[in-house]
């Protein structure tokens, strides 16, 4: 397989505060991969340094075999990218933007013309070409993005948190419109995500970022086998090592306080033992669950964090130039 | 051809935001009409020789040892200041230079506005040539602003008779090119400000002072002698001369200016400036 994207060793500072730290990963061509992780873990800032408009303070970034330092005009062109807030001009017309782009990227004529109607079509908003951008909704603006950025026919198409923000149904539009251009037309897609649910519904490879870093990169599959088949959590009171104690487990760690984490093979059958044991020593269980795991067990046993505690944690943001506020 | 599609794409947006934004349209009419029917209408009466009352001055012409024409001699003197036109005319004429020097400068809000919406990550990302991204959309804004000072000098024929018909063209020219540097500098500026309200601060300590030392409302030569250097290194001084020449004939400047003169310096001047906008996009980045 072919790799569309390589990023090798790659670091992006902003001033004192470090967005994204060393990463390194691959994209194959035809794939859809995803960036999962908290707000300010450097997802963002690792797009916006793959389509060229962050310079990198270090590392290498390849697209389709162009160098983004050296060659960013040819990266532009391979590339069509949905930034995470609208880049839409809203005092034109759903037309207008989409003609403006294709102009841009050097069409015209009848050509440009019969491709606009027929993106329009795709994302099913046709009937909204004359209309101002500005009296769209949020699914609508980011559906008339995502035909956008397909209009000079890029070989990969990179989503920023492509549903944030959207009601369920627009949701589930853009995913069947994600998972039918890469099954039309093979197309690579890199998107970024802080729902689990979608990383695991859209994506063949997950690669989980937090604080700046890649901290698990696999298949969806691959990564929740990480966990074996449940994991239970369990609140314990009482000061001594709970972990020691159940070694019938297959591992236990520790999460917080009373906290812990066990990963087994069957739950509903180890939890009565787990009850026991936890008695006999004397400790005293407020609370058990069991879930099968899914990218956000995934993210609480590599983190020790929720995934959605994480969103409102104070992560550093990748923030802008002081000047003239 | 590439270059080509990218200019006109931005050109073309620029003019079609333009013409759909009827109240930006409205706006940038009516505050030179302002100007034009208070300052022009309300001081054309101060400059007109005809309002001399002689009697109410305590001239009575049978006393003075030779008769005296008080009315003449005020009228000629008006004439040797304002080059030998009416004051409305005189205002009119510069006016039309000074609406596309305002507008260049309100163009250079929309890069801010763009900024804040997002639609300037667009021409970012696009691989077209970023210089020429950006000279699209100077050249559409200033193409914008001469319309804008078109639609001025037919308003102005509503005030006056001294228009001269064939110099419009010509007079739209000079507009057009001083447009184009002007614009680039807002453009320039606009780039390093991520907010509006420290834009317009800038703007308003820029082209206040500008304004009122070009020419416009009173001729450079009885300015004191500082304002004059400061409009000699104005280009809207050049604009203003070179539009009221055309326009009406009057040659109200310095000794050196001719429309030669006025064609060169605003021609390097807004290249220049035009340079410096296409360096600052070309190394734009989001972090701006």
């Amino acid at each position: 397989m072919q790799d569309i994207v390589i990023v090798e060793n790659l670091v992006k500072r902003f001033r004192d505060v470090i967005a994204v730290n060393n990463i390194s990963f691959k994209i194959e061509k035809g794939e859809i991969f995803a960036l999962l992780g908290p707000n300010g873990a450097g997802k963002t800032t690792t797009i916006h340094i793959i389509s060229t408009i962050l310079r990198p303070t270090s590392g290498r970034v390849l697209v389709a075999g162009h160098d983004v330092l050296r060659e960013p005009g040819e990266v532009r062109k391979k590339i069509g990218i949905v930034f995470q807030e609208p880049s839409l001009d809203n005092q034109l017309t759903a037309y207008d933007n989409m003609y403006i782009h294709g102009r841009l990227y050097g069409l015209g004529g009848e050509e440009l013309r019969e491709k606009i109607m027929r993106l329009l079509e795709f994302v099913n908003l046709e009937e909204y070409a004359w209309k101002k951008v500005v009296y769209f909704s949020g699914g609508m603006k980011r559906r008339l993005e995502i035909a956008r950025s397909l209009l000079h026919e890029p070989e990969i198409l990179i989503l920023d948190e492509p549903t944030i923000g959207l009601d369920p149904q627009s949701r589930a539009k853009i995913w069947d419109y994600i998972r039918e251009l890469r099954k039309l037309h093979n197309m690579t897609i890199l998107l970024t995500t802080h729902y689990m649910d979608e990383a695991e519904e859209l994506a063949h490879r997950v690669a989980i970022m937090d604080h700046g870093k890649i901290i698990a990169l696999d298949t969806p599959d691959g990564l929740k086998n990480m966990l074996g088949k449940d994991v239970v959590y369990l609140n314990v009171n009482g000061g001594r090592d709970f972990c020691s104690a159940i070694s019938f487990v297959k591992e236990c760690r520790k999460l917080g306080e009373n906290r812990y984490e066990l990963l087994v093979d069957n739950a509903s059958k180890l939890i009565p033992e787990i009850i026991a044991t936890a008695s006999s020593m004397g400790l005293e269980i407020t609370e058990v669950s069991y879930k099968r795991p899914s990218l956000n067990e995934v993210f609480l046993h590599l983190t020790g964090r929720e995934l959605r505690d994480s969103l409102e944690a104070s992560a550093p943001m990748a923030f802008r130039g002081r000047r003239w506020r | 051809m590439n270059g080509f599609n990218a200019f006109a794409s931005l050109f073309y947006r620029q003019v079609k935001r333009w013409a759909s934004s009827r109240s930006r349209l409205i706006s940038t009419i009516i505050q030179p009409l302002l100007w034009l029917v208070f300052l022009g209408l309300g001081f054309g009466g101060v400059f007109n020789p005809e309002n001399i009352n002689t009697s109410a001055l305590g001239i009575n012409a049978t006393v003075m040892p030779v008769p005296v024409n008080v009315t003449g001699i005020v009228s000629r003197y008006f004439n040797m200041v304002f080059g030998g036109i009416d004051y409305v005319t005189f205002m009119v004429s510069g006016m039309v230079a000074m609406t596309a020097f305002m507008g260049s400068f309100i163009a250079g809000i929309s890069v801010i506005w763009d900024k804040q919406f997002g639609f300037l990550k667009e021409t970012l990302v696009a691989p077209a040539p970023r210089s020429v991204v950006i000279a699209g959309r100077i050249f559409g804004d200033a193409f914008v602003n001469t319309l804008q000072s078109a639609i001025i000098i037919t308003l102005a024929l509503l005030f006056t008779n001294n228009i001269r018909i064939t110099g419009i063209p010509i007079s739209l020219l000079y507009v057009f090119i001083m447009a184009v540097g002007f614009t680039g500098l807002g453009t320039a500026i606009s780039l390093k400000f991520s907010s509006m309200e420290g834009f317009q601060m800038i703007v308003n300590i820029i082209t206040m002072p500008l304004m009122f030392m070009s020419g416009v409302f009173y001729p450079v030569k009885s300015m004191p002698t500082w304002m004059q250097y400061v409009a000699m290194f104005n280009p809207l001084t050049y604009a203003v001369h070179a539009s009221r020449y055309w326009l009406t004939g009057a040659d109200v400047g310095f000794d050196y200016m001719n429309p030669l003169v006025d064609i060169v310096v605003l021609s390097i001047i807004s290249v220049v400036l035009l340079v410096v906008a296409m360096r600052m996009f070309e190394r734009a980045t989001i972090e701006d």
